[in-house]
């Protein structure tokens, strides 16, 4: 049994590979090795719309579409990730924070000069 | 006149606002042993924050008994004050009151926020990431910035951005993956909350900054310390240290300026620790700063709670 998240990112996958809006019934056939539910499509997709990732016209309401590209959402996140907002450090740790382009050249100056010598290894 | 327990806690608190954090952050020995300085610094935060409201309690309270338990009776069986409450009385027990709703009010708030942006990045990343195939515990996002970052909580995620997996080499990626597990597994977001929220309630204090710089600088020194552990291959320093510069020259370095001093000189710090290990601490040193931290926390209760002399 797929979890929730699972089936959300399918349903997203097919919504971003579609030309326009799609129905709930054309994503159950789109997913038909799933063997689901028209309800648990329903499901996901009022799931997703909370979440703001999906939105339907007022003119088609049956028919979904992405908010929003992958690449979109991938962009939005890094910017999150890469910018400094409020108390971002507490929310993800992340690797390295980046560094000015001069003290990137020192570190790296840094580490050439301490390369090991054979002899070492 | 001045419970001798309200000097006492007021000449701690004292020290514990700006002598004590100025010196732990100027010291050398954290960088030889970040664990052992991360006790040390939540010692810090929280002998200093319950002998600053300890103080001004005790001093309020005065009226009522010379220590906090006899005094505290006495408020809550209704008895009378022996002495004359005068206004100063009520000023500190306000502070005492208004100084620990908002320590605790923006700990909590600050958690609030931190989990609800940690939720929405764990739903964004659930659509846009795959499983890396290199790590088998994490995901990978589509971006040509080198980085890598977790999102602690009940279902850690690692990420990986696409950049970092094509720039790194095998060995330096298994670093950069065990530096990332090393946070989650020691819930070094912990650490790093009560820090963040105090230096948010407490912005005139310039300890609180100083504070939360410096344990966020040993976090990362004490993830290095345990990724190294686990680390197989020639030189493990060199790759981890390898791995940092070039997350932080990539294409992602070019945040905003300005941003950057804090971290700008940890991360130098770093490369300079794994390149040239400093000694590690000498147990005797080990076994006294902890001795220190733990009679940072000891005395101010000891000075609540035991009755006034």
């Amino acid at each position: 049994m797929a979890s929730l998240g699972d089936l959300e990112r399918t349903v997203m996958d097919v919504l971003w590979a579609a030309e326009g809006p799609v129905a709930a019934a054309e994503l159950r056939d789109a997913l038909a090795d799933r063997e689901l539910a028209l309800t648990t499509v329903h499901t996901v997709l009022s799931r997703l719309e909370t979440k703001g990732f999906v939105e339907h016209d007022d003119a088609r309401p049956r028919r979904f579409r992405p908010r929003a590209t992958r690449e979109q959402h991938a962009a939005e996140l890094m910017h999150e990730v890469l910018g400094r907002s409020g108390d971002r450090q507490a929310v993800l740790a992340r690797f390295v924070g980046g560094v000015d382009p001069e003290e990137a050249r020192m570190l790296r100056q840094l580490l050439d000069g301490s390369a090991p010598d054979a002899g070492t290894r | 006149m001045l419970p001798a327990t309200a000097a006492a806690l007021a000449v701690l608190a004292a020290a514990l606002a700006w002598p004590v954090p100025a010196l732990l952050g100027r010291a050398r020995w954290p960088r030889r042993d970040p664990l052992v300085a991360l006790v040390c610094w939540q010692a810090i935060g929280l002998a200093g924050g319950l002998s600053i409201i300890g103080a001004l309690l005790v001093h309020g309270l005065a009226p009522w008994g010379h220590s906090l338990p006899e005094a505290g009776a006495a408020v809550l069986t209704g008895d009378p004050a022996r002495d004359p409450v005068r206004g100063d009385h009520w000023v500190t027990l306000t502070l005492a009151a208004v100084l620990a709703l908002e320590l605790l009010g923006v700990l909590a708030l600050s958690w609030a926020r931190t989990a609800r942006t940690r939720r929405r990045h764990r739903e964004l990343l659930e659509l846009v990431v795959r499983p890396a195939d290199a790590v088998p515990d994490a995901r990978l996002l589509e971006h040509p910035a080198p980085v890598a970052f977790c999102i602690p909580g009940a279902r850690p995620l690692l990420v990986l951005s696409s950049g970092m997996v094509a720039e790194l080499d095998d060995d330096q990626l298994a670093a950069v993956v065990a530096h990332e597990r090393a946070h989650l597994a020691e819930h070094h977001h912990l650490y790093l909350l009560p820090f963040v929220a105090w230096e948010a309630a407490l912005p005139v204090l310039p300890a609180a900054a100083r504070a939360h710089a410096a344990v966020r600088e040993l976090v990362e020194m004490r993830a290095d310390d345990r990724a190294l552990t686990s680390l197989r291959g020639p030189d493990p320093r060199r790759t981890l240290a390898q791995a940092i510069v070039v997350a932080a020259g990539g294409p992602g370095g070019g945040v905003p300026s300005g941003a950057l001093s804090v971290g700008g000189s940890a991360v130098g710090a770093r490369v300079v620790r794994l390149l040239s290990p400093p000694a590690p601490l000498p147990p005797a040193a080990r076994a006294a700063a902890l001795l220190c931290a733990g009679l940072l926390l000891l005395v101010p209760t000891a000075l609540l709670l035991l009755p006034a002399v």
